[in-house]
């Protein structure tokens, strides 16, 4: 038996198709907002307000002439764009958009372990990308990738564990239904949690102030620098899908995930639309973070995760394991 | 800073008054006319009366039979030419580079155009000429034509010396890069993450001005000397003309030297702030980019208002300045002028508080002032690290000497000392052009001058937004000139950026590069 | 991490921004005001010019003093020229200086050097076009002004 819900649940909604809309959205978003603080205007002129504009980037770098340099290893160089991508979207998958994830389940406990390992595993696939295309401005650039996201990945999963140890699960599902049913976001319940994980995703994003790996006054192009054609519109939307990912974590962990008023008794709608807008308030601190700061260099993001951030969230582990054990049963 | 004026042409009379020959009042303080190796004296002789010695520019001249080489030092308080002469079949001199190591870049491009072996100073392949130049050719000597040069086919495959030790790894960094604005290339040889040694290729803009500035008339050459630079024009137009009207002992009118100093004043403006946007863009602050030149295009309005065109401004001529200023474009200069005051203190807050800005800038690049003085670094970079160089105090032309105006020095020497230094000379400026628009003698603002100019030698320096610009026009009678010699900013201050990134991550060389605001146009002309 | 001794002010520059009008002249939907005397494409008025033919009148023939100028062969805009962007031809049997704005720089040194006003600046600045021979301006012979 073909079960149809399922397959228009995994290709249109809140599947592939409205991840990729929403993905373009958000880049729209980002870089309306990056305009509007620097002053000027942004894309203007493709679509209303320029909405379209991600859309007919991604096209034209579809329309490009597809390169391959001669010493490049083939099929890593190949399909490693496309993978990370696919992977990435499928991490996705497992986050309530419209009250469930798209496989109506659950979820099952320890996926929220599992879609962090996802973006480990795609964030490897690009560094093997860069890697892969034997350039030596790719070289460096991967090779910082790499050091970057190893790095802040272990304090992301500290810190991740905080409203896992509050909601007293590993499951995606039982932490956003337990801020719906007990009306308190963890952003209340552990604010210093909060701050320490944007920090810890901006790292991970590779947003500025992070954003040595894709400085183009130090290394032209990082590990982009070999790609051209439909890999590098991959790879331009895998790092936008990642923003995405990103973004919805932290809206799933710590803002409430999909929940809030219903009006009107149609609880898909409400639920989404309640996601998106929690989205997009991320998307806007996340930019405004990005715009206002200068780059770091290499060794001062590295020595800022093991000096700064990694004890930090140490701290916060141990706080929010004394919290959960003695005050919040008498409070919450 | 000596305060008491050395009299270096007594020094140098005292010590070897009868082996050379001393023109005091001839080419600004004078001239010494030293043969056989004696030029090394002299120069050791005023290296030693004075710590502020050092080389401005070495011109290579061809007399026909001889080739000239002429050094031009600068004291604290002087400016004096040495003349040498070689001759052509055996163009061998002595090298100074012993004595004072920022001469090296000047010896390698006499040598490259114009065939003068320099003795103690190993010239390997050519500087500023490219590499399928034959050999032999030297362009700058009168029996070479440019357009009869036969080129030769580049070789295979340039050859990258690899560093002996197995660790240590070369980085190229150019032609094509997004962190330099104009090609040029530095193999930067680092051991882990620091810096080693930086070998720097320039040439890759040369285009021939000097050699192109002799078939052309001097009316001409104005406008060709001005696309030397595209962001410092008017101050190479007003170098060449000033130096032109020495020659021709031409006496501009008063409001034409305050016309040129307002048209002066904007350029190092909009040069300042290019600047200092470009280097929020290189340590990755787009913001403060985006921000700076916002605020720099009402300067770039008032550019075009005074002169008809934003960028090439082409107000200078041999006489004067081409165009007055109307009086009814006064109140809009002032108003604009105001407004980009009232800006200036949230630039520096920024500069003062802002975390990551300080995290990269702070302790960068940093440059110590005996080094400023013994590489004659000129501009931002000297002032920056504690050496108070300002052609604009030290030797005031136009009408400098008349507007009262400070001259900024900070002493750390660090990329942040440097950009702070360009911060605090827009506000000197503004102030400049306010004093000069309301103290504009009246009068005319032109004189007309015959085409030819009469046979002489002169030289001039101006200060440029990057630094000390240096001309010497030689004429011999008709209307166009003989040799035409230009000594960019940055030309002197490449040495000085090989030195500070030893030492320094390679993370660092960015922005280390940017604030010391190459140009390499200029450079390479 | 520095310690800060104040906030830097360019946190609530930027979070204001986001609501103030943004500084970008939208060209081509909105054109900018140029003064009336920028140096834009130069304008060539015939009946003024007074070139006669005396000969081949190279570049670097004999200097001209421009205050002796009496009539004769005039050809100062030729000889001024940095760019070598103007050359005499032969249009219906007149001579005249033709410019070429593909070499010219905008200079307006033949504005100034001419010594009977010939040659005229104007602010017309959109000269971009797909072909190259558009931008050779041949003056008419018969017209007051060529079209510019």
């Amino acid at each position: 038996m073909i079960d149809f819900t399922l397959i228009f649940r995994i290709l249109v909604f809140p599947g592939f198709t409205f991840i990729v809309l929403l993905t373009l959205f958000c880049d729209w978003v980002e870089r309306k907002i990056e305009a509007r603080i620097q002053n000027r205007v942004g894309p203007m002129v493709a679509g209303p307000a320029g909405i379209l504009q991600p859309l007919a980037d991604f096209i034209k770098l579809l329309t490009k002439e597809d390169i391959e340099p001669r010493d490049a290893k083939k099929t890593i160089f190949k399909f490693a764009p496309l993978l990370a991508f696919t992977i990435m979207i499928f991490a996705l998958f497992f986050l309530p958009v419209d009250g469930t994830n798209i496989f109506s389940t659950g979820g099952f406990s320890g996926d929220l372990i599992v879609i962090l390992a996802f973006s480990t595993i795609a964030n490897f696939l690009l560094f093997l990308a860069g890697w892969a295309s034997c350039n030596p401005y790719g070289t460096i650039g991967s090779a910082r990738v790499l050091t970057q996201f190893l790095g802040y990945d272990i304090p992301l999963f500290l810190i991740a564990l905080t409203p896992a140890f509050i909601a007293g699960s590993l499951s995606i599902a039982a932490i956003s239904a337990y801020q719906a049913s007990h009306l308190l976001p963890f952003i209340v319940l552990a604010p210093w949690a909060f701050v320490l994980f944007l920090i810890a995703i901006q790292a991970e994003l590779e947003k500025d102030p992070f954003d040595v790996p894709h400085s183009e006054s130090e290394l032209v192009g990082g590990l982009e620098t070999e790609f051209t054609g439909a890999k590098l519109a991959f790879l331009h939307l895998t790092r936008d899908v990642q923003i995405v990912f990103g973004s919805a974590l932290v809206v799933e962990l710590f803002l409430g995930g999909p929940n809030g008023p219903v009006f009107f008794g149609i609880p898909w709608f409400w639920y989404t639309l309640w996601f998106v807008l929690k989205l997009l308030a991320v998307v806007l601190i996340s930019e405004y973070i990005t715009t206002v700061f200068a780059r770091f260099r290499i060794d001062q993001v590295l020595s800022g995760n093991w000096r700064i951030l990694l004890p930090a969230a140490l701290l916060s582990l141990m706080l929010t394991v004394a919290l959960v054990t003695w005050v919040y049963p008498l409070v919450v | 800073m000596s305060n008491n004026k050395i009299d270096i042409l007594s020094v140098v009379a005292s010590k070897l008054g009868n082996r050379v020959q001393i023109q005091p009042g001839y080419l600004s303080t004078g001239t010494i006319i030293a043969q056989n190796g004696l030029h090394r004296n002299v120069l050791k002789t005023m290296i030693d009366a004075d710590e502020k010695t050092g080389i401005t520019a070495i011109t290579g001249l061809d007399f026909g039979e001889n080739l000239g080489v002429y050094y031009h030092v600068h004291t604290s308080n002087a400016f004096v030419t040495i003349k040498a002469e070689v001759p052509k079949d055996n163009p061998k001199i002595q090298t100074i580079i012993d004595l004072h190591p920022g001469a090296v870049f000047h010896e390698l491009e006499v040598a490259d155009l114009l065939g003068v072996v320099f003795e103690g100073h190993p010239t390997s392949g050519h500087f500023v000429l490219s590499e399928n130049w034959p050999d032999g050719v030297y362009p700058l000597r009168k029996n070479v034509k440019a357009n009869e040069v036969k080129l030769v086919p580049t070789p295979k495959s340039e050859e990258i010396t690899l560093p002996e030790n197995e660790r240590l790894v070369k980085i190229i960094i150019g032609p094509q890069h997004p962190a330099l604005l104009e090609p040029e290339k530095f193999a930067v040889t680092v051991d882990g993450e620091i810096v080693t040694k930086v070998e720097p290729r320039i040439g890759y803009v040369h285009r021939g001005i000097e050699k192109a500035t002799e078939s052309r008339t001097y009316l001409q050459d104005v406008y060709l000397v001005e696309r030397i630079c595209g962001i410092c024009n008017s101050i190479h137009a007003a170098g060449f003309v000033e130096c032109v009207e020495k020659i021709a002992k031409i006496e501009v009118p008063p409001r034409a030297k305050y016309l040129r100093v307002i048209a002066l004043e904007l350029n190092r403006l909009h040069s300042h702030l290019l600047t200092l946007g470009h280097a929020g863009l290189e340590i990755g602050y787009e913001t403060l980019f985006q921000y700076f030149w916002r605020d720099r295009e009402p300067i770039m309005d008032l550019i075009e208002l005074t002169s008809g065109n934003r960028v090439y401004s082409s107000l200078m001529t041999i006489g004067g300045v081409r165009r007055d200023i109307k009086d009814t474009d006064i109140p809009k200069i002032k108003t604009t002028l105001k407004d980009l005051r009232g800006k200036l203190p949230f630039y520096r807050q920024v500069y003062e508080n802002e975390p990551s800005l300080k995290l990269r800038m702070k302790n960068v690049g940093v440059l110590k002032r005996a080094d400023a003085l013994k590489l004659s670094v000129v501009g931002p970079v000297a002032r920056g690290s504690g050496v108070d160089v300002d052609v604009r105090k030290d030797e005031p032309y136009e009408a400098y000497a008349e507007i009262p105006f400070k001259e900024i020095v900070y002493t750390t020497g660090d990329t942040w000392a440097r950009m702070n230094v360009r911060m605090d000379e827009v506000e000197e400026s503004i102030n400049i052009i306010e004093y000069a628009i309301d103290n504009l003698p009246s009068g005319q603002f032109r004189i007309i001058t015959p085409r030819s100019v009469p046979a002489g030698e002169a030289v001039n320096r101006v200060e440029a937004p990057r630094g000390e610009l240096f001309y010497y026009v030689r004429s011999n009678g008709t209307d166009m000139p003989d040799r035409v010699k230009v000594r960019t900013p940055t030309f002197a201050n490449i040495p000085a950026f090989l030195k500070t990134a030893i030492g320094e991550s390679i993370a660092d060389v960015p922005a280390n590069f940017v604030s010391l605001d190459p140009c390499f146009s200029c450079t390479d002309r | 991490m520095v310690k800060k001794s104040r906030i830097s002010p360019i946190f609530r520059r930027a979070a204001s921004h986001i609501f103030t009008k943004p500084a970008t002249t939208q060209y081509p939907f909105v054109k900018p005001q140029l003064p009336d005397d920028a140096r834009c494409k130069t304008v060539y008025e015939v009946t003024s010019c007074n070139v006669i033919d005396i000969g081949t009148g190279q570049k670097d023939g004999p200097t001209l003093d421009v205050r002796s100028i009496t009539g004769s062969n005039c050809r100062v805009c030729v000889r001024d020229c940095p760019a070598a962007a103007i050359e005499i031809v032969e249009v219906e049997g007149k001579k005249r200086p033709q410019i070429r704005f593909d070499k010219c720089i905008f200079c307006h040194q033949c504005v100034e050097s001419c010594p009977r006003g010939a040659i005229k600046s104007s602010i017309f600045y959109e000269l971009a076009t797909t072909d190259k021979c558009a931008l050779i301006q041949k003056p008419h012979p018969n017209s007051k002004e060529t079209k510019s």
